[in-house]
Order: structure tokens, then C-alpha cells, then sequence
């Protein structure tokens, strides 16, 4: 089993080499000029945007592997941006107090979502749309339109620990990808909501406390929402109503192509990270191919489409020869 | 000593009574089967031990303590162990996982001891003799080995009680020897099981003492020794026989309705040829897992045969789908009414009009399909206060008529009837068995399928036994209940004929190791 997963996420690096291959040859720049795709500094900024959707995935992954799904992280990236952003601009909080309000409001809507579907019975599709509509609406009542200029108030040349600030929330997608990882495989808590995504009766059956754990799941997933909305705070500089609109697609999307299956039961975190890789690159790369300007949302909606496809093809042929 | 008794135990679904003050003993280390027709209650008792149903009265007692049996995780906790009828197993987890879910070995922070599940999980294994790696992915094994691996999660929480439901239901003979074979060395070291199962001879081979169940209530106990087949078989079904028993319609001379000859979907059932003349109605028993429902489902086309042909009135048809067989003119009742037969978010009116619509392809006209609709609620007699609620505030004897009815408004010459009666009060079931003679009288022919045995001898003009995917056998209107059902569970004579359920994976994974 443990190779099997190794293979999956060996094959979701070897598409983001296969692209990153693909986008270095397609845009060799003429004449000996620095390449305008590979190099370091643009590295960094698919690091750097990718980031934001990475460490909202490896919540999301969990919540699949689950057997659940969540629709509320772009909303709760922004709500917590805005309460984060709104204490240390508005509030003159400190950075830290700051970001812990707006985990905590993160957790709030997580703790909501958990409360809808395992107290009140709600299929998770509506608790998370309802709880996304929520976050997103608390948001915009406490901007007023008003955006959080962030970078201003922090003092010039701040970094965190050390670290540039760019480094920042890759760094915290890396460390969060790998500890959850390690959870997710390594960890009772992890081998529970796996259990739960391939069989939430024989779960039942089994003696797993189905409930505490699916809770967990979206508190989790909520949580690391807001980890990440604090970050896209502090790297754009502000604290916005209407940031991350539509990330909850994007980020399911890169859970899926980094192997969740949405029935559940199938999926790991490095996996989906490397996903969201997957989409950053080609959301840095498109815009530089000429002509291609109109072209990114039909490529990155084929590119979804054409993954998952491929996995369902080889795990076929899998199950067919075993 | 008593390993686990029943006082007095009731257990209602709604209006239901699955099980009606039952009491009795299981001593320790024996090895005790629950026998009973379906609807019987025995999976009821077996989850009420398992403590995934609570009773509404009475008392459990394990080891002469009274216990109340909270959970599935209460029970194992307990030292009960169930292997469930339905494979519960994680086909996305490997066998060391599935043996240990919910109670992993764990250290600190529930930081799993992978090396020491495995290492537990290959010693398991290896005594039940299962010839697959702990790291092996379940959804790869064969039935039997995923049925194995619920026992070898049993014995990895040191249950002393053993409870097995239809544990051979999908098993091949050699894999029912090898699960036989581990059961008795369990036995040998003390275990106690609980064996429910309709398959006597099984139930012989293992067992010391036989309770017999019979509409929710307990028969008696028999020590194996001291009974035979025959008087088990009496024991279950013995029951009256409705008494206005419909005189037959008479028997048709000539070309054949229905015939099906040869008839092959494997794994469900191999070789079944029948004919049904008009106006004739057949009886087809056979205990569940015996390929009844599937063979209706193929006779309509919901799945495809490998092999066999199929006439009407002579005429060759491919049933490809249930929309091309009702314009052949065969349609099914099917067995669920719930989840197969009614759409319950439209009105009685649209779930009626459905059939004609869809197979004859008219658009719905509004006048005329209020007009068919209430038509067939008049001549059906369906008490409904009106053709425009939905079905859901009918019962369940009314249900199934609109589901006979949205059928029978297409005039079918052949009606395939799948547990008619199941679930309706005594009044609802007399009104269809009217119905279904009703048809016949008019030159349908009609095949029944039901576990209700006084029903089948009832109605039918002829039984037909399948048992394990093949027809056993033939008996007159007038047969008694005793052969029939001597036929629907004795073994086959040759045993090396048995059909291998599930065979192609069962016989590979008795071969080699999986991965």
C-alpha cells in the first residue's frame, strides 16, 4: 500500500518536471538572453504564490481523503487576512496577537462546518457553501470596502525569524506538507480518516470515533486555510474582503490532480501540494507564452480534466492485471 | 457455563416485530448456530450482540453478568468479535491496517507501531493459514481472504466469542473447507461461536447445538446429535398456510410465453432454462444468494448474459435494457420498493405514468396520464387519497400496488414478480396475490420469486428451487414446504459441481501471495 502511494505521487512529480521541461524548451529565449521562465527569482514566485493554495490543499486533501469535501477556504483565507490585517493595521495589535485572531476566526468557521455536518447532519457540499457564504460575508462587513495596508505598518526590511519574507510561506507550506504527511501515514489520527473515506461504516463497526474525527478534519482544513490566508496577507501586503475568491476550486482541483480521489478513502497531502505546484506553474508560464493570454482557464481546465483521467486509465489497467 | 444468554429479548423496526421475547443459551466453548428463513430475526440477535442494535427489552448476560452492549466498540471490548454478512472491510487500507483499525497498536500521540502490527498481523495470518502479505491491499483479495481477514481481526482483539453472519455465503467449497478448518482450531482453543446460517448442512458440520427462530421467535434449541435435517427444516418453516388458497388458472397447451433456455451470468447463476405458458404462474424459491433476483434482472435487461436466449411466444428477443424488454413485454416488480421501484419525490400520478411514458416514448399529456393514473388506482384498488401525493405517505402494502401498477398499465405479457409481498400487512398481501391472479387469468405469465414459502405454494402453478445459481429442481402445485425447501438448502449430490461464487478471484488468491 505504502508503494502504491509512492507511485501516485511519483507520477504527479513527474508531470511537474514533464511541464516545467515543456514551458523551459517552449520559451528558450533567442539569442543568449537570460531564460525568462527558468530561473531563480521566478522559481521563487511560483513558490511564493503557489504558497497560498499549498498549505489551504493539504487541508483540503485531508478533508477528501475523508470522504468529505470543503468548500469554504478561499472564503476563510480572506476572513482571516481581514481580521488579521484589520488588528494590526486598525487595531495597532501586535504581528503576533494579530495572527492568532485571525486563526482563530479560521477556526471559528472550521468549528461551524464540523458542528453543520457531524451534529446537525448536513452533507458536507451544503455546510461548507453555507459556511464559505458566511466567511465571506463577515469579511466584507468588517472591510467596509476597505482594504488593510499590511506592508505599510510593518516596519521596513521585516523579516520573519530571519527568513525573507518571500521565503516565508513557502517554507511553511513545505514544513506543514511534511508534517501532515507524516501524520496523515505515520499517526492513528491519520489512518483513521482513511479509514473513514473507504468504508465510514466499517469505521463505525470498527470502533473509530467517526464523528470526532470527521470534525477534526475541517477544523483542520479551516485552520490551515487561515494559516495560509495570513500569509497572502503579509506577502501581497494587504488585508482584502475579496481576495482568494474562487481558490476552493482551485485548491480541490490540485487535491485531485495530486491523487484524492473524491469518493474518498485515496489521497495524500505531498501529493496535493505538488498539485498546486502543477497549477502555479502553469499560471506563471501561460501568461509569457505569446498569444496564449485568453487561453489560461480553458488549458488549466483541460489540464484537470486530462490528469485524472490518466490515473483513472492506469488504475484500471492496474486492477485489471492484479 | 454460559458464554452469552438472551432473556427475553424484543426488537421492533416500526410496526415490525423482528424479534419477540427470545431467550436462550449459549454455553462456553460450544459452538452454537441460529437458524431461520429469511426475515427470521437472526441477524437482528447477531447485531444485538455485536451492540450495533439495542433490544427494547430484555437482557443480555455475558458470562452470567448482565451487560449492556453500548457499540460495536463496547462489544469487541467485551471480547465479542463479529464477521458481518456484508464485507466491512477498508478496500483502500492493507490487511495489517484493516485487521487493526480503530485499535491500533500505538505509541505516544497515537504514533502507530507499524513493524508490531505487521509482525502481529503475519502471525495472524499465518494461523489462519491465508496465504497473502499483511501489506497486501484488501481491495485485491479475493471474498473468502477479506472475509478471513474479519476473523483474524477478531482474534487480534482476543475475542472469546466468535459471531459469524452467513459467513459462506459468497465462498467457494474449498474456501468454506479452509474457513471451517480455522473455526475448528479455534474451537480447540476455547473460543465460543455463534454460527447464523440458513445452509444446514454447514450448520451440522460445525455445530453442537441448533436454536431455531421462526418469525422473530425462538422454536426450540436441539442438541446436533439429537435431531435430523428433516426436523430442522420442519422447525423453520413450519407455519400455517393462508387460508383461501387461490385455486391454479389451468395449464396452457402449446407454444410457451416464456422460455429462457440456457441462461449464463456467472458469478450469479449458469444454465437456466424454463418456460412459463400463458396464464401460468411459476414459483421460483431459493434463499437469498441463490441468483433469483439477478436472473430477474437479466430476464429484463438491467444486466447482460453471458450466454442463453430468451423467447416470447416463440419470438427471440435481447433483453438490452428494461426500456427494450417492456416493449418486448416483460417487466420486473422489483424486490425494493424503495430504492428500485418508486421515485418518491414525484406524485403517485407521475411514478404511475412513468413506464408508458419512457418505453412508448408519448410525451406526458397532462389530462390523459390524470385519467390513466386514477384509472389504475380505481381497478387496483389502491387506497390513495389522491394521484397527486407523493408515495412516501402510503404504506407499504399501497406502495407496492402503485409499483405493480405502473407496470401492469403497459398490459405485459410476462410479469416478473421479486418478493411481491415483503414488508406489507396481511390485507395488502391478500389484495396482490388477487392482482397476480388476477393477470394470470387474463394469459400473462407470471414468474414469482419469493422467499415466502406458503406464498410460492400458494400461487404457483409449478415451484421451481434454485439453489447457489442453479435450478435444483421442479415440483407440482401441492408439493409441501418441507421439500422445498429440503431442495433450497441440501447439498448438491456431487459436490465438485458446485459453482464457484466469486470463483475466478477466489481461485487466484488461493494460489499465489498478493502483493
Amino acid at each position: 500500500m505504502r508503494t502504491l502511494w509512492r507511485v501516485r505521487e511519483l507520477s504527479t512529480v513527474a508531470i511537474l518536471v514533464l511541464e516545467i521541461a515543456f514551458f523551459t524548451w517552449y520559451l528558450w529565449p533567442a539569442g543568449g538572453r537570460s531564460h525568462p521562465f527558468l530561473n531563480a527569482a521566478n522559481g521563487l514566485l511560483v513558490l511564493k504564490y503557489s504558497s497560498i493554495y499549498g498549505i489551504a490543499a493539504v487541508g483540503a486533501a485531508i478533508v477528501i481523503i475523508c470522504g468529505g469535501i470543503d468548500l469554504a477556504p478561499g472564503a476563510i483565507i480572506a476572513l482571516s487576512g481581514v481580521v488579521a490585517g484589520g488588528l494590526f493595521v486598525d487595531g495597532h495589535w501586535g504581528l503576533a496577537s494579530s495572527a492568532a485572531a485571525g486563526l482563530l476566526a479560521a477556526m471559528a468557521c472550521g468549528l461551524l462546518s464540523a458542528a453543520l455536518i457531524v451534529l446537525v447532519g448536513l452533507p458536507p457540499f451544503i455546510a461548507t457553501l453555507g459556511v464559505m457564504g458566511i466567511g465571506r460575508g463577515v469579511a466584507f462587513i468588517i472591510t467596509e470596502g476597505r482594504y488593510f495596508d499590511v506592508s505599510g505598518a510593518l516596519p521596513p526590511g521585516w523579516r520573519l525569524a530571519g527568513i525573507p519574507l518571500d521565503w516565508t510561506s513557502p517554507i511553511l507550506m513545505i514544513g506543514l506538507a511534511l508534517a501532515f504527511q507524516i501524520l496523515m501515514t505515520r499517526f492513528q489520527w491519520g489512518r483513521a480518516v482513511f479509514a473513514i473515506g473507504g468504508n465510514a461504516v466499517a469505521a463505525r463497526f470498527s470502533g473509530v470515533s467517526v464523528g470526532l474525527v470527521q470534525a477534526s478534519v475541517y477544523l483542520v482544513s479551516a485552520a490551515l486555510a487561515g494559516v495560509s490566508g495570513i500569509a497572502l496577507t503579509v506577502v501581497q501586503g494587504q488585508g482584502k474582503a475579496d481576495l482568494a475568491m474562487g481558490y476552493e476550486l482551485d485548491i480541490i482541483a490540485s487535491a485531485v490532480v495530486g491523487g484524492a480521489s473524491l469518493s474518498g478513502g485515496r489521497g495524500s497531502v505531498v501529493g496535493a501540494v505538488l498539485g498546486t505546484l502543477i497549477f502555479g506553474v502553469l499560471r506563471n508560464a501561460l501568461p509569457q507564452v505569446p498569444g496564449a493570454t485568453f487561453y489560461d482557464r480553458l488549458i488549466v481546465g483541460l489540464v484537470v480534466i486530462v490528469i485524472v483521467v490518466m490515473d483513472q486509465l492506469l488504475q484500471r489497467r492496474k486492477g485489471a492485471s492484479s | 457455563m454460559q458464554a452469552v444468554a438472551f432473556e427475553h429479548i424484543d426488537k421492533s423496526f416500526g410496526a415490525v416485530a423482528a424479534l419477540r421475547d427470545v431467550t436462550f443459551a449459549v454455553a462456553a466453548g460450544e459452538s452454537h448456530a441460529i437458524v431461520g428463513e429469511n426475515g427470521a430475526g437472526k441477524s437482528t440477535l447477531l447485531n444485538i450482540l455485536a451492540g450495533s442494535l439495542r433490544p427494547d427489552r430484555g437482557q443480555v448476560t455475558l458470562g452470567g453478568t448482565p451487560v449492556t452492549l453500548a457499540s460495536p466498540r463496547d462489544a469487541l471490548a467485551r471480547g465479542i468479535g463479529l464477521v458481518h454478512q456484508e464485507m466491512l472491510a477498508f478496500p483502500n487500507l492493507s490487511a495489517t491496517a484493516n485487521i487493526f483499525a480503530g485499535r491500533e497498536i500505538t505509541g505516544r500521540f497515537g504514533w502507530l507501531r507499524e513493524s508490531e502490527m505487521r509482525a502481529r498481523a503475519s502471525d495472524l495470518l499465518a494461523r489462519l493459514q491465508l496465504p497473502i502479505s499483511p501489506d497486501a491491499s484488501v481491495e485485491s483479495l479475493p471474498v473468502a481472504h477479506r472475509q478471513l481477514l474479519q476473523v483474524a481481526r477478531a482474534l487480534a482483539f482476543d475475542c472469546r466469542l466468535l459471531a459469524l453472519d452467513e459467513p459462506t455465503t459468497s465462498l467457494t467449497a474449498a474456501e468454506t473447507d479452509h474457513l471451517f478448518r480455522v473455526l475448528g482450531d479455534l474451537m480447540r482453543a476455547g473460543v465460543t461461536i455463534v454460527y447464523v446460517s440458513h445452509r444446514l448442512p454447514d450448520v451440522f458440520r460445525l455445530c453442537d447445538r441448533i436454536t431455531v427462530l421462526r418469525d422473530g421467535r425462538l422454536v426450540e434449541t436441539f442438541a446436533r446429535d439429537a435431531v435430523s435435517h428433516d426436523e430442522i427444516v420442519r422447525a423453520m418453516v413450519g407455519r400455517s398456510i393462508p387460508q383461501r388458497a387461490p385455486a391454479p388458472p389451468p395449464g396452457a397447451a402449446g407454444e410457451p410465453r416464456l422460455r429462457v433456455s440456457g441462461l449464463t451470468r456467472r458469478p450469479c447463476f449458469e444454465d437456466v432454462s424454463l418456460a412459463i405458458a400463458p396464464g401460468e404462474i411459476v414459483g421460483l424459491f431459493g434463499l437469498v444468494g441463490s441468483g433469483r433476483s439477478e436472473l430477474l434482472e437479466t430476464l429484463v435487461g438491467v444486466q447482460s448474459a453471458d450466454r442463453g436466449s430468451i423467447a416470447i411466444d416463440g419470438r427471440p428477443v435481447l433483453a438490452r435494457s428494461p426500456r427494450a424488454s417492456a416493449r418486448a413485454g416483460v417487466v420486473l416488480v422489483p424486490e425494493d420498493r424503495q430504492r428500485q421501484g418508486l421515485c418518491f419525490n414525484l406524485s403517485l400520478r407521475h411514478n404511475l405514468a412513468l413506464p408508458a411514458a419512457a418505453t412508448r416514448g408519448t410525451l406526458l399529456v397532462r389530462d390523459a396520464e390524470i385519467d390513466d393514473s386514477e384509472a389504475l388506482v380505481r381497478d387496483w384498488r389502491i387506497a390513495a387519497p389522491s394521484t397527486a401525493i407523493t408515495p412516501d405517505s402510503l404504506s407499504g402494502g399501497n406502495q407496492q400496488k402503485i409499483v405493480l401498477a405502473k407496470w401492469l398499465a403497459l398490459g405485459p405479457r410476462v410479469l416478473l414478480l421479486d418478493e411481491p409481498t415483503k414488508g406489507v400487512d396481511v390485507a395488502a398481501k391478500y389484495d396482490i396475490h388477487g392482482i397476480v391472479l388476477e393477470l394470470a387469468a387474463r394469459g400473462t405469465a407470471v414468474l414469482l420469486v419469493s422467499s415466502d414459502l406458503p406464498e410460492v405454494l400458494a400461487l404457483a402453478d409449478r415451484v421451481l428451487v434454485m439453489r447457489e445459481g442453479r435450478l435444483q429442481g421442479e415440483l407440482t402445485a401441492g408439493a409441501d414446504e418441507e421439500s422445498v425447501m429440503r431442495l433450497a438448502t441440501a447439498p448438491l449430490s456431487v459436490r465438485g459441481v458446485r459453482l464457484p461464487f466469486d470463483g475466478a478471484q477466489g481461485r487466484q488468491g488461493d494460489g499465489g501471495t498478493a502483493s
